[in-house]
């Protein structure tokens, strides 16, 4: 039951049942580490939410929230405690990873430079920032090395050593991130339907749009791409319509 | 603050009751059971996570199972549509949340209640063959005052419906502010003749009870509050209940037994604590709140030779009529922002389908209301944003379709009806277990033609509010071929006056075993309209209310 995941309709398809149905297409990626707790910058968050929230009850629920988390939650929920320092080991490695433009942890040079060329023709740099600028492959390097994508990661260097088969027989050239982006489209348009590059093209939006904390999305810069701002609070109007209901008084 | 004051309850003494599971029926059990003074043991798979631990986090929670756990986390299930096929291990089937609260931790929040007509359909509409349509041993006036406590207890902000049933008392809280995609679902369905009104939400619109409102982050549906403005048993019951001093939560706790004696009474709960130790609780009643899904096992898994087929399944019904409620989904494309990204899933419904024509030549029912096709979701969005609206999936174009797309989309979602039938149910799987050697939950699931029907009435109906509306790519989605998993779980222990059909009494208590009680999404006779929680917490308030009378009474 391994890569549906990459499939495309599989996974759209569920995402079209909405609701809660979506989760059932997780499936086949086989998870990887709970980085959930890890909450690099949680007081930045918080804070906003403060600054956002003038309400009092709401400041009373916060820090009640704060004593709660100090005294018997933390006991409570050990196992998860016990899993943090890996975790939080982990992200921070990530973080200074893709900060610092520092080796691959799980990736060889040459994956690296193969992958993050297919992952700039994904999501492309043009008058935008693209995948590359988001620091999508750093997402990769780190969730592939998660032992419950052992299998992932083996099926993404079959598919590479493929890939680089075509390219070398096709533009006599040994790696896919050395040729020009106009061959490397023909290149990527030829596997375009194959789970390998499903499969990439998955982690590369997932590198993009998904939280900093896993190493890609670089100061949330995939989501400010699609006219996303990641806020703990919001008020209304969210947006054109509801702005012009409460204008004609609807 | 209540944590210190916990009892610490020894497991080879009697409690009053344990209570298996601490969902959106478990918590408010425990609460109503343990303020009026019962020693109550309440146990959870799943962790104690509060508002700290939870975070906007996508790639988490629908990525990797971080809330719904499946087979990764150790917990597979399976899926086939009918008894003649091999069933096929899945990683998630029959979704829920394993934490206490349970899904009202990260549910959307949508508490339509059911009308009358709901409990009486069968003899209103006439049964349906090869079904078990059949009416409720209680009506809406049983359930009123209790869906009036949910409204009060729990949290429901909204306001009075042009068709709605008769209530007791008005909404808490005013309703929720409207988004962009419910303008546009409102102005259509005007347009049309139709009767929009707010949305009922179980989100706090202004603070009530202590808990401040919801801030409108957009992370609602599938994320926990970060606010406690979602109105969960987590937030809204369990703090009671622990304050009560009677309650001692139990989590990480694997149930996989509850024990009998030889006069049929259950006397004991067998668990893997959070050590993978043994475990057993002695209690004078149980009860089972498990969801849907877990309960029917739960139920099989206690077989003994005085009940071969399972506890409380003399009637055979335990695990079968199964219901998911049926779904459909349209997508269009705006000209201005409509960014339904932002605060909850959805503020507007339509009512004006509650019952389909019987003239149709069908059964069924439903609402429809606006969201954002993905739930706000970023990454969902980028996956299915060629499959919704075309264009290419990868490259320069992609990414400046996803730059307009995501904010400049609506979803118009039906919610429909689903039948009960046996051949739709929930059985032990032979072959594939989870991390605890229990059986896998095997579901057998093909929905009835007339569910079919009815996705596909309500599918053209949202295709043509979409078109009212002005979008434009529309495109949409049903289940022609019928459902394979879905998060409503309902019917699987059934409600009713005869022993020989149904496994528990009006009253929650199995015909079987006079010390044990259901009571959760398995209770239902017939599956409501397609937001089923508000009726689960309804029947909890009542099942506790009858509980608490019987245990006065000495007759438990």
């Amino acid at each position: 039951m391994k890569p549906a995941v990459s499939d495309l309709a599989h996974v759209s398809a569920m995402f079209l049942r909405g609701r809660l149905n979506l989760f059932i297409f997780v499936t086949n990626d086989q998870v990887f580490g709970v980085c959930v707790l890890s909450k690099l910058n949680p007081d930045e968050a918080r804070h906003e939410a403060l600054d956002e929230a003038s309400d009092s009850d709401l400041n009373r629920a916060l820090s009640r929230r704060q004593f709660m988390v100090g005294s018997a939650s933390l006991a409570r929920g050990s196992l998860l405690v016990l899993s943090m320092p890996a975790i939080l080991t982990a992200c921070r490695e990530a973080e200074q990873a893709r900060s610092s433009g520092a080796e691959f942890k799980n990736l060889t040079p040459e994956e690296g430079a193969e992958l993050a060329a297919m992952a700039a023709r994904i999501i492309p740099t043009d008058e935008t920032p693209g995948a590359t600028e988001a620091g999508a492959i750093y997402f990769m390097d780190n969730v592939l090395g998660d032992e419950q994508r052992t299998e992932v990661l083996a099926s993404l260097r079959d598919g590479l050593r493929e890939m680089q088969y075509q390219v070398a027989v096709d533009y006599s050239e040994s790696y896919f991130h050395l040729l020009d982006e106009v061959r490397q489209d023909e290149v990527l348009t030829t596997i375009e339907t194959t789970p390998f590059f499903n499969t990439v093209r998955y982690l590369t939006l997932a590198g993009t749009f998904t939280m900093p904390q896993y190493g890609g999305n670089r100061d949330d810069m995939g989501m400010q791409l699609i006219g996303m701002e990641r806020r703990m609070a919001w008020a209304p109007p969210f947006g054109f319509y509801d702005a012009d209901y409460m204008e004609r008084g609807e | 603050m209540a944590e210190a004051a916990l009892p610490n309850y020894p497991t080879r003494e009697e409690v009053d009751f344990v209570i298996i599971g601490s969902g959106a029926a478990g918590g408010i059990m425990a609460k109503e059971l343990a303020t009026a003074g019962h020693s109550v043991v309440l146990l959870e798979q799943g962790p104690h996570l509060t508002a700290e631990d939870f975070e906007n986090d996508e790639w988490a929670v629908d990525h990797n199972n971080e809330h719904m756990w499946g087979a990764s986390k150790g917990y597979p299930q399976t899926f086939r549509k009918s008894e003649a096929d091999d069933a096929e291990e899945r990683d998630i089937v029959c979704g829920y949340a394993h934490n206490v609260g349970g899904s009202s931790m990260h549910f959307s929040g949508n508490f339509w209640r059911f009308r009358p007509i709901d409990f009486m359909e069968a003899s209103v509409r006439g049964t349906i063959a090869g079904t078990n349509f059949a009416d409720w041993p209680i009506s809406y006036e049983d359930l009123e005052p209790y869906y009036t406590k949910v409204d009060w207890e729990v949290g429901v902000s909204g306001l009075q419906g042009p068709w709605d049933p008769p209530r007791s008392r008005e909404y808490p809280c005013a309703p929720m502010p409207i988004k962009g995609p419910d303008v546009l679902l409102e102005r259509a369905a005007k347009a049309l003749g139709l009767n929009p009104y707010p949305a009922p939400v179980a989100i706090l619109s202004q603070p009530h009870n202590g808990r401040p409102p919801c801030q409108h982050c957009g992370y609602c549906n599938g994320f926990g509050c970060e606010f406690n403005a979602k109105s969960s048993s987590l937030v809204s019951m369990i703090p009671l209940a622990l304050e009560s001093g009677n309650c001692e939560l139990r989590t990480f706790s694997t149930v996989y037994r509850i024990e009998t004696n030889a006069e049929g009474r259950a006397t004991e709960v067998l668990y893997y604590d959070a050590d993978g130790n043994e475990q057993g609780q002695r209690t004078k009643a149980v009860v089972l709140c498990a969801n849907g899904a877990e309960t029917p096992r739960l139920l099989f898994l206690s077989e003994s030779s005085r009940f071969p087929d399972g506890l409380a399944n003399s009637s055979g019904m335990v695990g079968k009529n199964l219901m998911f409620n049926g779904y459909s989904t349209t997508v269009g494309l705006f000209n201005e922002p409509v960014n339904g990204w932002k605060s909850i899933p959805a503020t507007r419904v339509i009512h004006d389908f509650y019952e389909l024509d019987p003239a149709l030549g069908f059964y069924g029912g439903g609402g429809i209301d606006g969201r954002h096709p993905t739930r706000g979701t970023p990454l969902g969005f980028a996956l299915s944003s060629p499959l919704m609206f075309g264009g290419p999936s990868w490259g320069s174009d992609f990414k400046k379709d996803l730059a307009y797309r995501f904010s400049h989309c609506a979803a118009f979602d039906g919610h429909t009806t689903s039948l009960p039938q046996e051949s739709n149910n929930i059985t032990l799987d032979p072959n594939v277990q989870d991390k605890w050697g229990r059986p896998a939950i095997r579901c057998t699931y093909m929905d009835h033609q007339d569910d079919i029907a009815t996705m596909r009435w309500f599918y053209e109906k949202s295709l043509e509010l979409m078109e009212a509306a002005g979008g434009t790519n529309i495109g949409g989605f049903y289940a022609e071929d019928g459902q394979e998993g879905n998060v409503h779980l309902l019917g699987t222990c059934r409600m009713g006056v005869d022993p020989s059909t149904s496994v528990i009494d009006a009253n929650h208590r199995t015909h079987d075993v006079p010390n044990l009680f259901l009571c959760d999404g398995s209770s239902l006779v017939t599956s409501g309209r397609g937001q089923p929680t508000m009726t689960i917490m309804a029947l909890a308030f009542r099942a506790a209310d009858m509980i608490n009378q019987a245990a006065q009474r000495n007759e438990i």
